[in-house]
């Protein structure tokens, strides 16, 4: 698969955001996670092979300056409704990953004539006292379980800042506050190997979209569209064909 | 120069091994584990005497500071321990260096505490705003660290506006919104206390100092002779500022061991040194950086810089100065150096540090007043000092 092919899409408000396409097929929406996305992302090629993916940098991952008014997960979400105004998308197939997912859920709650069906792969966004995750703004560099292993070195920084400036200090805003407003046919994908998601809050989550089918894949961690791409595959076949 | 006794206050009894156990002093070393409430008793008592008695012995300061969730600080209220100050000591200046403004919602408790305790001092305070390092300001209190610089600003802002206004006044901040700010009391001092920014080696600080006339500190621990290059940028933004070089708009924290000779201040201070640097500074990377606390640069420059310092060995902790440990002819030759090439006319002496006893630490104390403080203190006295407190106190 040749790599995705980046463009630059004018927002109503006068800001900009870079979006990544390529592949053929239907449209998939896929948001990045927390390490961000790049032209050759190995998840992103993936899904390409039978999607045509729209693939947005989200706010901040480019330059800090586009992010530098958001001040909360509504102004995240509503970022995302701009987007997909300008895209002219409604009734699409979102897909995300980890903080992606997060914004998936959050954009099928604040808008959600725009997202028909939802995939939400390793989810954040949710918070468990009686099973605290770890503490994905504190891995060691260079660690097992850093998010940014496959992030070029001088754009980590950047995607931590990104993702901070809305989720720090931990990333439940309230989403759960928010779940009953979405319409979209769900599906929960994650790893029971994945520290800031343990399989309880991805059951929590399924749960709370009305039952959502909750698939938990034995040995895969936080970055599960890179271990198990295949997993991801089945599970867009699945939203698709219901 | 002027003299100020500086406490950090840290828990000395961390076990040999806490550093293979555990990753870091601070955010997540376990209190329930490794914190004995009954020593806490014993440590307060002790460590408010020393500080009683940095006044007692000709100290221009006494100085405390606000740290969290740490064994390297057992201070996480610096104006409580300076209002205990404030009645135990009667002529020493309080440098509360200092309250990190945007730990306190609203900040206006900020202008209330720091005007208490300068009227229960008798107008001996000095507000020192850090920004707060990222241990204590992001992970152990939460605040955001993309955005903690411009709420630090912020609220810096509202508590000097708070102290100077004329008229109540509405603050529609970014960070803080309040219909009302109206503080009683005001400060005994006017138009306010000297503000002091505790800061490392950031060129948006060294500015910031500059153009409102702050006095910068430099607190970096990392040895006088590396801080050259820090005092030097600040004092080059001093004068892009346009404004005079006077040694007093700048301090500079250093430790000191003094005995009568080099060999017994070696044997008397060492270990003592060494607990300091090993266990206080044991700090991983994941809790110094966290995102968007430095720029990129500064990041990368800051992950180079910490981690040596918690390992470096006590030639090299002698070497570059991070301490400075000796006669009083050894100390004097140092802070004479300290005083040529950094230019700083206020000395924040670290004179209890580690493991150090009550016993020991008066005996560093009264021979550096003694044997150290009057052969120069005469440094800079052609200078006026803008950066404190007037009057005679309580």
């Amino acid at each position: 698969m040749s790599a995705l092919v980046r463009e630059t899409v004018r927002l109503a408000g006068g800001r900009e955001q870079a979006v990544l396409r390529g592949g053929r097929g239907p449209v998939l929406v896929w948001l990045h996670g927390l390490g961000g996305v790049t032209p050759d992302d190995p998840a992103a090629l993936a899904l390409a092979e039978r999607w045509s993916v729209v693939a947005p940098v989200a706010p901040g991952f480019d330059r800090d300056e586009d992010a530098a008014d958001l001040r909360g997960v509504h102004d995240l979400a509503l970022r995302a409704d701009d987007l997909f105004e300008a895209l002219g998308l409604e009734g699409a197939l979102v897909a995300g990953h980890s903080f992606g997912a997060m914004l998936a859920a959050e954009l099928a709650a604040h808008a959600p004539r725009r997202v028909a069906r939802l995939l939400l792969v390793s989810p954040l966004g949710w918070w468990r006292d009686d099973e605290p995750a770890a503490d994905f703004f504190a891995v060691p560099p260079g660690s097992d379980a850093s998010p940014y292993r496959r992030t070029p070195p001088e754009a980590v920084e950047r995607a931590r800042r990104a993702v901070a400036r809305v989720l720090w200090p931990l990333p439940d805003k309230g989403l759960r506050r928010r779940l009953y407003r979405v319409r979209a046919r769900s599906v929960v994908l994650s790893g029971d190997r994945d520290p800031f998601v343990p399989a309880s809050y991805a059951r929590d989550l399924a749960a709370g979209l009305g039952g959502a089918p909750c698939v938990v894949e034995a040995g895969a961690g936080h970055d599960l569209p890179y271990e198990r791409p295949d997993a991801v595959a089945a599970a867009l076949d699945a939203l698709r064909a219901a | 120069m002027k003299f100020s006794w500086f406490h950090l206050m840290p828990y000395p009894d961390l076990p040999e091994d806490f550093r293979d156990r555990h990753r870091s002093v601070w955010v997540d070393a376990p209190a329930r584990a490794l914190y004995d409430p009954a020593r806490g008793v014993r440590l307060y008592r002790d460590y408010l005497d020393e500080l009683e008695h940095a006044d007692a012995v000709g100290f221009d300061g006494v100085c405390v500071n606000e740290h969290h969730a740490s064994a390297y600080g057992l201070m996480p209220s610096p104006n409580l321990m300076a209002a205990a100050l404030a009645r135990g000591t009667t002529r020493a200046k309080l440098v509360v260096l200092g309250d990190s403004v945007a730990l306190y919602d609203p900040p206006v408790r900020v202008a209330e505490e720091l005007a208490m305790l300068d009227v229960l001092s008798g107008g001996r305070v000095v507000a020192g705003f850090p920004v707060g390092l990222p241990m204590d300001a992001a992970f152990a209190m939460g605040v955001n660290p993309v955005t903690l610089r411009e709420k630090h600003r912020e609220g810096v802002e509202l508590v000097l506006r708070a102290w100077s206004a004329r008229e109540p006044f509405a603050f529609n901040g970014r960070f803080t919104q309040l219909r009302y700010v109206n503080p009683w009391p005001r400060p005994l001092q006017d138009p306010r206390p000297p503000v002091w920014i505790p800061g490392g080696s950031s060129p948006e600080t060294w500015d910031y100092c500059a153009a409102n006339d702050f006095l910068y500190a430099n607190l970096s621990y990392s040895g006088f002779r590396a801080a050259k290059s820090a005092l030097d940028g600040y004092w080059a933004a001093v004068e892009r500022a346009g404004k005079a070089r006077n040694p007093y708009r700048a301090a500079f924290l250093q430790l000191f061991g003094v005995a009568e000779s080099d060999a017994a201040a070696e044997k008397l201070y060492k270990d003592a040194v060494l607990y300091s640097y090993r266990s206080g500074l044991h700090v991983p990377p994941e809790f110094a950086l966290p995102p968007g606390y430095l720029t990129d640069a500064g990041a990368r420059r800051a992950a180079a810089a910490v981690a040596p310092t918690a390992t470096m060995s006590w030639e090299e902790l002698k070497a570059g100065g991070h301490a400075v440990v000796g006669s009083p002819d050894t100390v004097v030759a140092a802070i004479e150096e300290l005083a040529a090439t950094l230019g700083v006319g206020h000395l924040l002496a670290l004179l209890h540090f580690g493991t150090l006893s009550k016993e020991a630490t008066f005996a560093n104390t009264e021979l550096f007043a003694r044997e150290v403080m009057p052969r120069v203190r005469g440094l800079f006295k052609d200078h006026e000092d803008a950066w404190w407190p007037k009057e005679p106190g309580r």
